[in-house]
């Protein structure tokens, strides 16, 4: 096909030839040099004398409150690895391990597995060892092969909040998770990883960089020479400095006493959280050490679930609060007249129905604008107001605050609320099962479908203190100050809001009266949400002014009753906290 | 005789022997990486990558065995442009491992230098094949050193040290197989020897006076003979400040280690120490399979691919070795002789280039397990793990394949 010949000469043929076979030669002869004369050499220094590198760790970072107070701090145990290769007469040598260390050999057997990670790679069988006992393992080091004691941090909790979720906690890695992880982390099983909260989410800035020790060992696994050349260090993690404050945020937890429930607070302007209650709780600790199984199971079947991070995985009913969302449709979108008062007679028939619709209020409240319906919390006025607005109106100002979304917070497995809407409805009640209007009834009191987590309520509350542009809420003090999408709506429908939640806390009968404080204004919404598990839940959201910046607070009590009379007072107290001397509140 | 003749210069189906070595390889390799697999089952392992790798790179096969020789003829330069432009690709992404050598397929990366190794040989191939009448005259080698050095110098700052120096690879060879004088290949290699020898004053000299000889030797131009003299021994002398001011500290650290592996040893000399322990420590028979203490994961960090020829020394002993040399020598030399039975110049010498590509991998990287070259990243053909050159290996073996039909 193509025009030129091949002419390849037999000679260059055999040139390659020859310069093959020739290389072939050479790297054999070189083989057969190391392989089968230099063996015995070779083979010695493979068993006896090993040249290995060994990682080597640094602390990992702490984690400090807003004031500089140490939150998490390390705290140095003995761990004893075996490596798998350099083990003989398993049985007996356990056996030895289990006299001194009183862990069970089945218990050491389990681990020994668990851990695996290779033959050559040092397995870790037993923690937290004290120092007696690693002087007795030295002592039997010849009865022993393969065995390693070395330094191993755990993490230590300050007592003061050693019951905060948000704080999360380490766990150890087993081999199943390792190829998940980031590669360059050089993460290897038995190692301890922030597996939840803060611990998770700052991973990789808590965590040490790893170094590289290079050491010679003979068969036993003795170190025989350390070799300091070339030797990569390690370099310890970098700290976490938090937007809590520790005190305010102890402070809050003991307003909660032993009832359940959520305190929130944090800063408007830089969506900082200085508190962050979730009861009830658990002892962080639990995670150190040997816990056992029976403890765990205790935990995890308690009915309270104190295991769970209300704040961010509690989903809740918000009630009155979300009376709020259809003052905003009525001002924003021109529907009626603020000043226009209606009757209220303590209850309403919908147009055409024959159910009545109650007020908490049996007697009435009389003639109520938008102002003292929202001051009162009275649901006959947003029973009639609501069937001004349409369904899907209504559930797209509910989204605009953030119900429909995550609030972003710095921590893993947030949940997100509900916003029932359309589709929702039909699918749970069928096409006809539902009517836009009946359902707005309960939609208006935050009842029936909706379902939303603390956090977002809080998120809910900044938008509103303020005015629509608010930060993201954050937990780690240095994050960048973010935004959320800003909520365009008019001066006036803030205002009137906004006037409304200062009547809820201020105005003679208003239904937070119990929160009110003298020194400061603070505007609020209480809340008293049915549910099917008991009593109502008692709900105030609420912000104030405090020294040139605007801290917002969320008090929820599970099936606590009144938001007015159980959450009210305590959301008092914390603004108490801001106002009175902070030292001697920590004091008490 | 018949049967020696017949040996030598091959049966007629070269390619049913080619396959033949090349799966005895691939079966080599894989046996190899399951043993030093953790989880030899697991879809991240080696092992298992490695599968999907080979049964990707034979699509891609079967795919440009369709392409006919003619369309690759007539297109090299557009193919030599592409590729070319391909390896400005990375520069433009994120570098991974602070190169810009690799672009990330998602599944696979892929190394589009790798490919210019081709793609340079192509356009050589095609320049000497239409020069056919002047390969006798000394300028003939200018442009295919041109076009090397241009392909070299853009690998070079991805910056990929072993991959620019395997592009020379094919060179001479090509050249001796088109059949340029045997005095302007020594005028080629005599710098590079220069070079090296200038580590020594006594070296120096003597290959000094050696050259002087060979000069003397062939007939030519006085002046031009004494010139080019000068320019090597300039050379030499002048290769001191190109190593003090020209390669970065790894790629000095890399030679150092070649000339002295003991002077350092715990930095990269480590890798071949080891490497020499492992395969010093298999003997004639091996450790056995997954049995080798140096090579599980302890010492090596590359031993699925820069290293497995050490993991095999280890486990399989001196025995193993035999084997997969003899499969390595096969392999070439079937490479050479279906070079040598091509019908046309242009397949000819494009077999010839491929072959050294896959030999020079072959020798720097069993070299360097032996602590006979520095440490280079070298992956072996079809027996090392990695996507990027095993689908290298089987765009070449589609070349061949296509090459030896006409």
């Amino acid at each position: 096909m193509l025009k030129i010949e091949n002419k390849a000469d037999i000679f260059h043929y055999r040139t390659l030839l020859f310069i093959l076979i020739f290389s072939i030669l050479t790297l054999l002869s070189r083989y057969f040099y190391l392989q089968v004369i230099e063996h015995e050499r070779y083979s010695s220094k493979s068993q006896v004398n090993s040249i290995r590198a060994q990682a080597t760790y640094a602390p990992r970072g702490l984690i400090l409150d807003r004031n500089g107070v140490v939150l998490v701090e390390n705290y140095p145990t003995y761990i004893l690895t075996v490596t798998p290769y350099e083990l003989e007469n398993k049985e007996t040598q356990f056996q030895i391990i289990s006299d001194i260390t009183e862990i069970s050999i089945d218990e050491l057997s389990r681990r020994y597995k668990k851990y695996y990670q290779g033959q050559f790679l040092p397995t870790i069988i037993a923690k937290n060892l004290t120092f007696a006992e690693i002087s007795q393992i030295e002592e039997r080091r010849l009865e022993l092969s393969g065995f390693q004691y070395k330094r191993f941090d755990e993490r230590l909790y300050n007592d003061i909040l050693k019951d905060a979720h948000f704080l999360g906690y380490l766990r150890e890695l087993d081999r199943e998770s390792l190829s998940s992880l980031d590669k360059s982390q050089f993460y290897r099983a038995g190692e301890l990883i922030g597996w939840q909260g803060l611990e998770k989410q700052y991973e990789s800035q808590l965590r040490y960089s790893k170094g590289t020790e290079y050491i010679e060992v003979d068969t036993f696994g003795r170190e025989i020479n350390t070799i300091n050349d070339n030797n990569i260090p390690a370099y310890p993690g970098k700290n976490l400095v938090l937007s809590i404050d520790s005190k305010l945020q102890q402070f809050s937890k003991n307003l909660l006493t032993d009832q359940r429930g959520v305190i929130l607070v944090s800063n408007v302007n830089t969506g900082d959280i200085l508190s962050m209650v979730s009861n009830p709780s658990y002892n962080l600790d639990i995670y150190r050490g040997e816990t056992t199984g029976s403890d765990w199971n205790d935990l995890l079947s308690d009915e309270g679930k104190p295991i769970i991070n209300r704040n961010i995985a509690g989903l809740y009913p918000p009630g009155s609060s979300f009376k709020i969302i259809t003052a905003f449709n009525l001002i924003e979108d021109g529907l009626l007249d603020p000043e226009d008062s209606l009757m209220c007679t303590g209850s309403y028939i919908p147009p055409g129905s024959s159910n009545t619709f109650n007020c908490w209020k049996e007697d009435g409240h009389g003639l109520v604008n938008l102002n003292k319906a929202i001051a009162q919390s009275c649901n006959v006025y947003f029973y009639e107001t609501v069937q001004l607005i349409k369904l899907s109106d209504w559930i797209k100002t509910a989204k605009i605050f953030g119900f429909e979304k995550k609030t972003d917070i710095d921590l893993p497995n947030e949940l997100i609320g509900q916003i029932p809407d359309k589709e929702f409805f039909i699918n749970t009640y069928g096409r006809w099962g539902w009517s836009e209007r009946g359902v707005l009834l309960n939609l208006t009191l935050g009842q029936g479908d909706i379902l939303v987590t603390p956090l977002q309520s809080l998120r809910y509350i900044n938008h509103i203190a303020s005015k629509g542009r608010t930060a993201k809420l954050k937990l780690n003090a240095h994050k960048k100050v973010e935004y959320y999408d800003d909520i365009i709506l008019s001066e006036q429908t803030w205002d009137r809001v906004i006037n409304g939640l200062y009547d809820v806390v201020n105005a003679e009968s208003g239904s937070g009266w119990r929160a009110k404080q003298s020194e400061v204004k603070l505007y609020g919404k209480t809340s008293t949400a049915e549910n099917p598990h008991g009593e109502p839940h008692a709900w105030f959201n609420g912000f104030f002014d405090f020294e040139g910046q605007t801290y917002s607070l969320v008090v929820l009590v599970e099936n606590g009753g009144g938001g007015g009379a159980v959450a009210s007072p305590i959301a008092g107290e914390i603004v108490k906290f801001f106002t009175n001397e902070q030292v001697e509140m920590v004091n008490k | 005789m018949s049967f020696f003749n017949n040996y030598i210069y091959g049966s007629n189906d070269y390619l049913g022997r080619l396959y033949l070595v090349v799966l005895s390889l691939i079966t080599f390799g894989l046996i190899t990486l399951y043993s030093i697999s953790n989880d030899p089952l697991s879809i991240n392992s080696s092992f298992m990558r490695q599968i999907i790798f080979i049964i990707f790179s034979l699509f891609v096969f079967l795919i440009l065995n369709q392409i006919n020789v003619k369309t690759i003829h007539d297109n090299s330069t557009l193919i030599y442009i592409c590729s070319f432009l391909l390896c400005f690709v990375p520069f433009f992404l994120a570098p991974v491992e602070n190169t810009y050598r690799w672009i990330d397929l998602g599944f696979f990366y892929i190394q589009p230098g790798e490919y210019l190794k081709c793609t340079t040989i192509i356009l050589i191939a095609k320049y000497l094949s239409n020069h056919q009448l002047e390969v006798k005259e000394g300028y003939i080698v200018f442009i295919p050193i041109l076009i090397t050095l241009l392909s070299s110098f853009l690998v070079l700052n991805q910056p990929d040290l072993g991959t620019a120096a395997i592009i020379f690879a094919p060179l001479l060879p090509m050249m001796l197989w088109a059949g340029v004088s045997g005095f302007t290949l020594f005028l080629l290699i005599a710098p590079v020897i220069t070079i090296i020898a200038a580590s020594n004053n006594l070296i120096f000299n003597i290959w000094g006076i050696l050259m002087f000889i060979i000069f003397m030797a062939f007939q030519g131009s006085f002046l031009k003979n004494v010139l080019i003299y000068f320019a090597n021994i300039f050379t030499g002398l002048l290769f001191p400040f190109f190593w003090n001011d020209f390669l970065n500290g790894y790629q000095r650290q890399r030679f150092i280690d070649f000339i002295n592996p003991d002077l350092d040893p715990m930095g990269s000399s480590y890798h071949i120490i080891q490497s020499i322990t492992a395969i010093g420590s298999g003997g004639l028979f091996g450790k056995g399979w997954g049995q080798g203490s140096q090579t599980q994961l302890k010492f090596l960090p590359v031993q699925e691919s820069d290293f497995i020829l050490s993991v095999i020394a280890e486990e399989f002993g001196f025995f193993g070795i035999l084997i997969i040399m003899f499969l390595f020598f096969m392999l070439i030399k079937t490479l050479i002789d279906i070079a040598f039975k091509s019908s046309d110049y242009f397949s000819s010498l494009v077999i010839i280039g491929l072959t050294s590509i896959l030999f020079s991998h072959i020798l720097v990287n069993s070299a360097m397990t032996i602590g006979l070259m520095p440490v280079k990243g070298l992956p072996t053909p079809f027996v090392s793990a990695g996507g990027s050159f095993m689908l290298l290996c089987f765009i070449i073996l589609s070349l061949v394949s296509n090459l030896s039909k006409n």
